[in-house]
């Protein structure tokens, strides 16, 4: 049994009228197939609007799928949603979902009391959680005095406050700082050692490489791509590039004939992109650079959308719509 | 029990921090003493009842209105009506223990406006207690289950406050705490029995005074069983309108 599955999952918003008074409709999952077993942590990589967020709201039972299926631990999120819910633990990110003016032992209190901690464990789990997630300090005061990052802690206390064995956090890490962010990382260790399934979204690449057994990229709806954060390093490395400013044409031209560039281009500020089809391509290219005396060099990883971009170009899929 | 309790104190120490929200408290001396002053209570003590016994009514009433009914709007605005949703068992409970805490503060409404008729000169004297207390008890039931209900209709129209003060207006009008039933057109007469308000007033206005109080068990069992028609229509309707969100997607309202 997985701990997470979907088939052919798939959420149409109408939304309302536009301008010109059409009612238009948008799919935000289209036919998503996704199974996740259980103790792995998942990423969920993608743009803007790639339906990530919907994803979570269906797996957390707030909000209905138009079609197909979904289930955690093997009850399905409609009709088994009584079994599911206190299986789930989810963090909306953000400054919304907390009630700002009380403090966020009250806040906590209140969420576990709602998921049914027993009063007498009440106090104690959520002093463990203030401490745990580095609140202890703060824990007494309102909420609506807290900084974004401390608000994104005191969610991600939430999501645990009922001890799930499974997690959706949709992204975790906005408005932390990079040190509370590495906190992070050691955080989702340690939901990985005490055998929970997390389903965490992010648009940051290096992030779910680091945290992530395996990640989903998904675009407009659909799954492009899962992976291992291996393969997928090894992806992004094959969509490496070299940067530099100042190379005569001469040296342009042999470049491009060496083996792995796939596309040299200067643009008009003299910066010459040279993208590379493999990751052994990067040193001879180089090499050849700086023995030519261009020192103002730079490789570059690409961001996701370029993967994205190169993943679409790829499946010959139409990008945007 | 324990949601039910976990609303309850959610909601006392949300009230406790938001003095803002209790504005409506202060609003019944001053309903007071314009009602005093309009009847001439002090001089005319047939009215003088009905001039301190209304603006406590009307209290009870606003508060549950502005602030109960708000609940789940406000919620939603803010983010925390979703994972309130996703927590297991049923929402209602919830948001029947923080009504009653709203409830239960208003009860204050009463001694205000004892404080202000006494101030008046006014003596007001209890000449059947214990149906006064169980026509109070009954009218805080029949009125945090009202605003259950309403909590409930706020929450799908977009400007759903403007419809709490319009729904209230009509309803004093109808329970003849303002003006006598009988200054109203006969055609509106009849729909008076429908409110619970009409017969906690009643209950009330006839505990306060000398004469023996007739078909006591009949109109509390009018006040306490309209106000669980109330309770049942708001726990239908939640079922209705947080099926209506999942699938409209507008749960957390953005
Ligand atoms: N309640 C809603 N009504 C209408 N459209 C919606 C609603 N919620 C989401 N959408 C649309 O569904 C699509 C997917 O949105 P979703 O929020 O799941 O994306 P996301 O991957 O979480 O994006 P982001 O990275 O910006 O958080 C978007 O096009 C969005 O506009
Ligand atoms: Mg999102």
């Amino acid at each position: 049994m997985n701990a997470i599955q979907t088939r052919a999952l798939r959420r149409v918003f109408t939304a309302g009228r536009d301008k010109r008074g059409k009612s238009g409709s948008r799919t935000a999952l289209d036919g998503v197939d996704l199974s996740i077993p259980p103790g792995e942590v998942h990423g969920l990589l993608g743009p803007n609007g790639a339906g990530k967020t919907t994803l979570c709201k269906i797996l957390s039972t707030v909000l209905v799928p138009t079609s197909g299926s979904a289930s955690v631990m093997g009850h399905d999120v409609v009709t088994g949603l009584a079994a599911v819910r206190p299986l789930v633990g989810c963090v909306f990110g953000g400054d919304r979902g907390l009630y700002g003016r009380l403090s966020g032992r009250k806040n906590l209190a209140y969420w576990a009391a709602l998921y049914g901690v027993p009063r007498r464990l009440i106090d104690g789990r959520t002093t463990t959680l203030l401490d745990r997630f580095g609140l202890a300090g703060r824990a007494d005061e309102r909420v609506e005095t807290y900084s974004r990052g401390m608000k994104q802690r005191l969610h991600l206390a939430r999501g645990l406050v009922h001890n799930p064995p499974v997690l959706l956090l949709d992204e975790p890490t906005t408005g932390m700082d990079p040190v509370s962010a590495m906190d992070f990382r050691r955080l989702i260790g340690e939901l990985r050692n005490e055998g929970r399934t997390v389903l965490v979204t992010t648009h940051d690449m290096a992030e779910a490489e680091a945290v992530c057994d395996r990640v989903t990229l998904v675009n407009d709806g659909r799954i492009l791509h899962s992976a291992s954060p291996q393969e997928l390093s090894a992806l992004v490395s094959r969509y490496g590039r070299v940067e530099a400013r100042n190379v005569p044409d001469t040296l342009t031209q042999r470049v491009r004939i060496l083996p792995g560039v796939t596309r040299v281009a200067t643009d008009t500020d003299g910066v010459t992109r040279i993208e590379l089809a493999s990751a052994d391509a990067a040193p001879p290219v180089l090499r050849l650079l700086i023995e030519r005396g261009v020192t103002d060099l730079a490789t570059c990883r690409p961001g996701l959308e370029e993967v994205y971009l190169h993943l679409i170009a790829d499946r010959g899929m139409e990008v945007g719509r | 029990m324990n949601r039910y309790l976990a609303g309850f104190r959610l909601q006392t120490a949300l009230l406790r921090r938001a003095f803002g929200d209790l504005h409506t408290l202060l609003t019944v001396p001053v309903y007071t003493l314009i009602f005093l002053a309009m009847t001439d209570g002090v001089h005319r003590p047939g009215l003088s009842t009905d001039a301190v016994l209304a603006p406590a009514l009307m209290g009870l009433w606003f508060m549950a209105v502005f602030t109960a009914g708000d609940l789940i709007v406000w919620d939603r605005h803010h983010g925390t009506l979703e994972p309130t949703v996703a927590a297991p068992g049923s929402l209602a409970p919830v948001i029947t223990g923080r009504i009653g805490a709203v409830t239960l503060l208003s009860f204050v409404v009463y001694v205000e406006s004892w404080a202000v008729g006494a101030g008046y000169g006014l003596r007001l004297t209890v000449h059947h207690p214990l149906v006064f207390l169980a026509g109070v008890v009954a009218t805080a039931f029949a009125t945090a289950c009202t605003a259950a209900m309403i909590a409930t209709l706020l929450v799908l129209p977009r400007n759903a406050q403007i419809y709490q003060n319009s729904v209230s207006w009509p309803l004093f009008l109808l329970s003849g705490i303002i003006v006598p039933i009988s200054a109203l057109p006969d055609w509106l007469r009849p729909l008076s029995r429908l409110s619970f308000l009409y017969w906690s007033a009643g209950l009330l206005r006839s505990a306060l005074g000398t004469h023996p109080v007739d078909d006591a068990l009949l109109r509390l069992t009018a006040v306490v069983l309209l106000g669980t028609v109330g309770a049942g229509a708001a726990a239908f309707l939640l079922r209705k309108v947080l099926t209506r969100l999942r699938v409209l997607g507008t749960l957390g309202y953005s």
